[in-house]
């Protein structure tokens, strides 16, 4: 029953896939060859990174620099993508967009502050200068180490990995690593909620709000 | 993966497809529930269009189409405009990796289950979005119930899919359809009942439906987040909402009842039937149960379907570790 299924349904599809394999044998002088598309798509994924970050750093409103934030993470999720690993891309999208901006936004509610945007004053001189230095520094780090080990460097799309592999890996070889990463979130989960009670004093019995 | 013209004429025809699907789902659902809402309470449900009513979604939809899109004062124009479009698009997406039938699937990704879950916060995004840019405080209202809500949600619904992942030991939709049989006994759902059951409550939950509808709450804050939307952006949340309510009941069916696989001939009929069945469930206990409270909603959440989701993972650790 099955197979017969299969068998019609090969029938009707396989002329429509026939066409269009002899569409693309007949375009291929025109279309673009695959390392260029490659090329296109990091240089979009590069402006919308861009693009994300100075719409974040310049908007004179929190709301839309958040939603710069997540313009940000789309572009990086799609350099994930071109690097041959879907898996940490849908993870990028899934954490950040999904979590990470939402509990932010969440923050700008609790929070009181206009529409306007009260605290978006331009910036002191030290401030910039400080922000110039973050800015610098990943260079200052990364730069001589890519400088000095380029021959080292695969530049290769790596090929498509299991996640079943990355899974064994997180879980074997670099356990100390990722087990660190969720003590750093329980540091920071610890801290926000003393911030957070440092101010209430503990409600004595019978006394109603 | 192979970006040949075949992959982007496969993917061009299923998303065409898939909003077709979304469009007839979202007609045919209207009707449905203000019928069956009709017979629950005890009164006749549209009647006066057409036999029965019929074309009374179709009329309500070219209504929605015509009227003047209004703009409240002093909305933030970019987020205003965005919101629907955001909460329409990646709806289209969302449908892409699951198995209909067993040739019939718009694009086997191998992680299909975490594309799904990962495009899935655009939603809560445009919520968000839209109670802050129409400068009105129902909306505003509305989204911050939204987030807190839908941050809430998603941890037991990713819960109770993890069981099952586990158990089967792929990501990919159609993998999980082809671990289980095609007899209801052979079903994730007589395996994992409890994950099924947390699912259940937390689908509903995360789709915003009543008894968990609070961002929207008509009593309290008219419309809640869409309060100011009219015509086509209304009707952009309308049949994302529609199309949400579908892809969670696509989900259920293809983790917990089975997929495409049913007595006498696994075909695409099981799939529609199944998920059509749930999405009948979910329009049901919307006028059979009274709306939550806000504590009470967040703490059948975090006290109850957390912990349960916790503990029926850890349980199904064990055993999947003990009985390879």
């Amino acid at each position: 029953m099955r197979d017969s299924i299969n068998q019609i349904i090969d029938s009707l599809l396989g002329p429509l896939a026939g066409l269009i394999r002899s569409l693309q044998e007949w375009l291929s002088p025109i279309l673009p060859e695959a390392t260029w598309a490659a090329y296109l798509a990091f240089a979009l994924y590069v402006l919308i990174i861009l693009g994300g970050g100075f719409m974040a750093i310049l908007a004179r409103n929190l709301v839309r620099a958040m939603l710069g934030l997540v313009l940000a993470f789309l572009g990086v999720a799609g350099m994930y993508l071109l690097l041959n690993s879907p898996f940490l891309a849908f993870m990028q999208l899934l954490i950040y967009v999904g979590a990470i901006c939402v509990l932010i936004f969440f923050a700008i509610m609790l929070t009181r502050n206009t529409a306007e945007g009260e605290e978006a004053r331009f910036p002191s001189l030290p401030a910039i200068g400080y922000g110039l230095l973050a800015f610098i520094a990943p260079l200052l780090v990364c730069g001589p180490i890519i400088a000095l080990h380029s021959g080292q460097i695969d530049v290769h799309v790596p090929l498509p990995s299991d996640t079943g592999v990355l899974g064994q890996g997180l879980l074997s070889a670099y356990v100390i690593p990722f087990e660190l990463i969720s003590i750093i979130l329980l540091v920071a989960m610890a801290g926000a909620v003393y911030l957070g009670f440092r101010g209430f004093a503990p409600r004595k019995k019978g006394q109603s709000q | 993966m192979d970006l040949s013209l075949v992959t982007f004429a496969q993917i061009l025809v299923a998303v065409l497809a898939i909003i077709g699907l979304m469009v007839a789902n979202a007609v045919v659902m209207v009707y449905v529930e203000r019928k069956a809402a009709g017979f629950i309470q005890r009164r006749p449900g549209p009647y006066e269009v057409g036999p029965w009513g019929t074309i009374q979604a179709i009329c309500d939809s070219m209504k929605l189409l015509a009227k003047q899109i209004f703009v409240p004062a002093n909305v933030d124009w970019v987020l205003f405009f965005l919101a629907p479009v955001l909460a329409f698009f990646p709806v289209l997406l969302l449908f892409l990796p699951i198995p209909f039938g067993p040739y019939l699937t718009g694009l086997a990704v191998p992680d299909g289950i975490v594309l799904i879950l990962a495009f899935a916060g655009f939603g809560v995004l445009s919520n968000l979005f839209a109670g802050w840019a129409s400068n009105n405080k129902y909306g505003l209202l509305g989204a911050a119930r939204a987030v807190s809500q839908s941050v809430a949600y998603e941890i037991p619904l990713i819960l109770a899919l993890l069981a099952i992942i586990f158990q089967t030991g792929s990501l990919s939709l159609t993998e999980i359809v082809e671990a289980q049989g095609s007899y209801p006994w052979q079903w994730n759902i007589l395996v994992q009942p409890l994950a099924f059951f947390i699912y259940l409550v937390s689908l509903v939950g995360e789709t915003n439906r009543a008894p968990f509808d609070l961002p929207e709450a008509e009593s309290e804050l008219t419309a809640g987040f869409h309060t100011e939307y009219s015509g086509m952006g209304f009707a952009l949340f309308f049949l994302s909402e529609y199309a949400n309510m579908l892809l969670v009941s696509f989900v259920c069916a293809t983790f917990f009842l089975g997929g495409y696989k049913g007595p006498f001939l696994d075909g695409i009929w099981w799939t529609f039937i199944k998920a059509y069945l749930i999405m009948f469930f979910i329009v049901w206990i919307r006028w059979t149960f009274p709306r939550v409270r806000f504590d009470q909603l967040l703490n059948i959440n975090w006290k109850w379907l957390l912990p349960l989701g916790l503990i029926n993972l850890w349980i199904t650790a064990i055993i999947v570790k003990l009985l390879p």
